[in-house]
């Protein structure tokens, strides 16, 4: 077991190693000159004056001394400061972080929910008229992309009959859920067709099973066996959907935080990458290449548990 | 030594060309201009309503003054701060805020005129010195009293090297306290614009104690602020929101609002909250923001004065090189057209480099010169002016390779690219438009060899000072701005002899004659004047509506529109 999870923790600092590179090298791939940002006014843009500004960032050193600095002041938890805003990135990153993570967190419940509970009804209701709807719909709103879906809901429910503010993330847990449900719908609608289909077909796969058969034949009650066999058997396959979704949502915050006028990570990356802000720009990657790695081995650490033919393949 | 700071928000269209808002517009992802096209309310194609008469826009300085109390406005920003030290970190959004937190020593006026203020009193005994008497009973909010030690202090910080304002104080030789509240500064030449400096940026004056004690922090969210101004600093939530109140102790008029709280948000966010009645008001950075909310009923637009202007940069590669192409070009443009179908009619066809907004003095005089540069730039180009232009590019030739255009995808400027090629082709000269992304756009002002591939720059320009003269250093020869490599000693003499003007009315004359000058050998083609324009609820009223909002604390003029 301790062996397991040491393997385990030394995979994911491996992986992150090799994604901070990967991220830091990126960023300095970007086309464009951060000097030419940091130098200030137009008139200023001197090629001296660009040459002093590469120096003072360290911008003139090569790739990987700049890496080793980077990653050396990282493991002091020190990111730096933005280049734009003079503040410290840790602290950039700590008052925006909050507002994506209740966001997405808000459209997990509302793509679990609905999805799921979709895809179960479909499942169940196979082959009749409400499959086909719940299929209809859903494919309906995941074809809506989200910027979309977030310019058609702000204009209706928030400016046409102003039940929704249009701007900014409220505040107190009434409020943050009164803000955050447009942009959360938003951000669900896409993933709806997705995890509906996902369980509806898991459902169908696990139906099929001859326990399940064995279970009906020996008249176990329907609802039991849909509960107990059926949704029990398929809860792996959705679970992962459901993180795997989840996790991606982190990295896509972006447009709906900028339809919304939501000061969060995904508004702080891109304005870091347009304006070659790379200290923000590298951390923010980073903490969603965290996110996404955590998010993805919580839910392989929970499938065993869901499922333990699964521990026993591992094992 | 007087150009502008980096044009920190670019009055064209959604997807802005300065790095700080592409920011935002750009998210790449073409939300921005999907965004503001769609249905949410941005709609800056469609224009809502009647476009404006960009040949009648009146430009105001002010809007009516304000004669109730307010408990609280929100007002929106079009990106958060970079920062409150506008010593090291000078956008607009910041300083939207922090002129209405921080006081200068000279203080621009809503109609764009400068006056003495921190600084009560200012004598130059000859042209090399200005003696300031700084104003007694101010007092910092932190209680501590504004001294002349304090004023020394902050003009040292300004004129730091590497600080934003540096520049401004190339010509200055010495800095001395020669009093107990009198400061005494020796110029190496006359500096005529200095005082106007002194309105700006370079003339703020920081408490001391507080900018040591918050050290590389100042500045920065969760730090006090180190004015004098109507209203402090009360809390700036990184990320959220920033609240200012007005200062209970403060030496000059009470403001009758409260609290302003600032929030931010881009296009589509921006416009939908002032709509929905989210936010009180705000200035637009972008014409076309104020264009989408013209049918708004709960909503006024005012227009303002500003040093702001589209126009068109050649360079010295290709056909343009030669001055009679770009005369010919200036005489075909329809600039009209642009004003009515990139901004809504909300910017002004105009024959000068820079905007009304610029003329803090001698205004007759520069208003009668811009007039009679009309006839080398048209709004409409009549047969004449087709037929003179043809004319010109018959006897220069015309150029063998196409006029490269180079634009950013933003409306406003892509209308200004098209009419751009039109009129090139009317006149017979074959042209072809280069798009760019918001961020690579933005250097070609800065880096010649980004520039490399294109003939001319669909720009955007403002001075900070409201002297036409901050801006015609830029066709100097040595100028990194005069890329075209315009060279006229007569010119250059001009410059450097208005510069060192302190007389107006002489520095006036001496001024229009450059710009005579500048505007023949079209270093930059005029194209419009940007005017400012602010938004505000039709409950409120009070502030100022040219530029001077950024330079003049304009929430203290904000009230209730009725007692």
């Amino acid at each position: 077991m301790a062996v397991r999870l040491v393997r385990r923790l030394a995979g994911v600092l491996a992986t992150l190693l090799a994604a901070s590179f990967v991220i830091f090298a990126a960023v300095y791939a970007a086309p464009g000159d951060p000097a030419v940002f940091l130098a200030g006014g137009r008139d200023k843009l001197t090629p001296e004056r660009l040459a002093q500004v590469r120096a003072e960032y360290h911008l003139d050193e090569p790739l990987a001394a700049q890496y080793g600095r980077w990653l050396w002041d990282c493991l002091h938890l020190d990111l730096g400061r933005s280049f734009k805003y003079s503040d410290q990135v840790s602290d950039l990153v700590a008052a925006r972080f909050p507002t994506t993570l209740q966001l997405v967190l808000y459209a997990t419940v509302l793509f679990v929910v609905l999805g799921v509970g979709a895809g179960i009804l479909a499942a169940v209701k196979r082959s009749t008229w409400v499959d086909s709807a719940v299929v209809g719909v859903t494919t309906l709103a995941a074809s809506v992309p989200s910027f979309v879906a977030a310019i058609a809901l702000v204009s209706f429910f928030g400016v046409r009959l102003g039940w929704f503010p249009v701007t900014g993330s409220g505040e107190g847990f009434l409020g943050t859920v009164h803000h955050l449900t447009l942009p959360a719908l938003s951000l669900a609608l896409g993933a709806l067709a997705l995890v509906s289909r996902v369980t509806r077909q898991a459902m169908v796969d696990a139906a099929a099973s001859d326990h399940v058969a064995a279970a009906r034949a020996s008249g176990v009650p329907e609802r039991e066996i849909v509960r107990r066999h059926v949704l029990r058997n398929a809860l792996g396959p959705i679970v992962t959907m459901c993180g795997l979704v989840m996790a991606g949502m982190l990295a896509g915050t972006v447009v709906v935080e900028t339809a919304f006028g939501l000061s969060g990570i995904g508004s702080l990356l891109v304005g870091a990458i347009n304006t070659h802000d790379f200290p923000v720009a590298q951390a923010v990657l980073l903490l969603m290449v965290t996110g996404y790695i955590v998010v993805t081995t919580a839910v392989d650490a929970v499938h065993p548990l869901l499922d333990p033919r699964v521990k026993e393949v591992r094992s | 030594m007087t150009h502008p700071p980096t044009r920190p928000a670019s009055p064209t269209g959604p997807a802005q060309a300065a790095p700080r808002r592409a920011a935002r517009a750009a998210a790449g992802l073409l939300a921005a201009s999907l965004l503001a096209a769609g249905c949410a309310g941005a709609d800056t194609n469609a224009l809502g309503g009647a476009p404006a008469d960009a040949a009648k826009l009146t430009l105001r300085a002010t809007t009516p003054p304000a004669q109730g109390r307010l408990d609280r406005a929100d007002w929106l920003l079009e990106d958060e701060p970079d920062s409150l030290d506008l010593d090291r970190q000078g956008g607009s959004a910041g300083r939207v805020v922090l002129t209405n937190i921080c006081e200068r020593l000279y203080q621009l006026q809503p109609d764009m005129s400068v006056e003495p203020f921190l600084a009560e009193k200012a004598r130059t005994p000859d042209d090399r010195t200005l003696v300031l008497t700084v104003r007694d009973g101010v007092t910092f909010h932190d209680g501590s009293e504004l001294t002349a030690a304090d004023v020394l202090w902050s003009l040292k910080r300004h004129a730091a090297k590497d600080m934003e304002q540096s520049d401004e104080f190339g010509n200055v030789s010495s800095m001395r306290r020669t009093g107990p509240r009198e400061l005494t500064i020796r110029f190496k030449e006359p500096d005529a614009l200095f005082t106007k400096a002194l309105a700006g940026d370079a003339g703020i004056v920081w408490n001391p104690r507080r900018v040591t004690a918050a050290g590389k922090e100042f500045g920065t969210p969760g730090q006090a602020d180190a004015c004098s101004g109507p209203y402090r600093l009360k809390e700036w939530k990184s990320g959220d929101s920033l609240t200012i109140e007005a200062y209970a102790d403060y030496w000059g008029t009470k403001p009758l609002t409260r609290r302003v709280v600032f929030r931010w948000a881009s296009d589509s966010a921006l416009v939908n909250a002032l709509r929905t009645g989210a936010a009180d008001g705000t200035y637009a950075e972008s014409p076309n923001t104020a264009a989408a909310l013209r049918r708004a009923k709960n909503l006024r637009q005012y227009y303002g004065p500003s040093t702001a202007s589209l126009v068109l940069i050649p360079t010295a590669r290709g056909g343009l090189k030669d001055p009679a192409i770009r005369r010919a070009l200036s005489l075909s443009l329809d600039r009209k057209g642009i004003a009515n179908s990139g901004y809504g009619g909300l910017v002004q066809p105009w024959a000068a480099p820079v905007g009304a907004g610029a003329w803090g003095y001698e205004r007759p005089r520069f208003a009668a010169a811009q007039k009679k540069l009309g006839a080398a730039a048209p709004a409409t180009p009549t047969a004449d002016d087709l037929a003179e232009a043809k004319k010109l590019v018959k006897e220069a030739g015309a150029p063998d390779d196409p006029v490269v255009i180079g634009t950013d995808s933003s409306q406003g400027r892509t209308v200004v690219a098209n009419a751009t090629r039109a009129a090139l082709q009317r006149i017979g000269v074959r042209a072809q438009i280069k798009t760019v992304p918001p961020a690579q756009f933005e250097e070609f002002y800065s880096d010649p060899q980004a520039r490399d591939g294109i003939d001319v720059l669909v720009g955007d320009w403002y001075i900070s000072k409201a002297d036409p003269m901050g801006f015609y250093d830029n066709g100097l020869s040595d100028s990194s701005n005069n890329w075209v490599g315009f060279k006229d000693p007569a010119y250059d003499r001009l410059v450097h002899k208005a510069l060192a003007t302190l007389d107006d009315t002489e520095r006036a004359r001496l001024t229009t004659e450059a710009q005579r000058r500048f505007v023949d050998a079209a270093v930059w083609i005029p194209v419009a004047q940007v005017p400012t324009a602010l938004v505000l609820s039709d409950r409120l009223t009070g502030p100022p509506s040219s530029q001077s909002y950024l330079y003049y604390p304009w929430a203290a003029r904000l009230g209730a529109r009725k007692g």
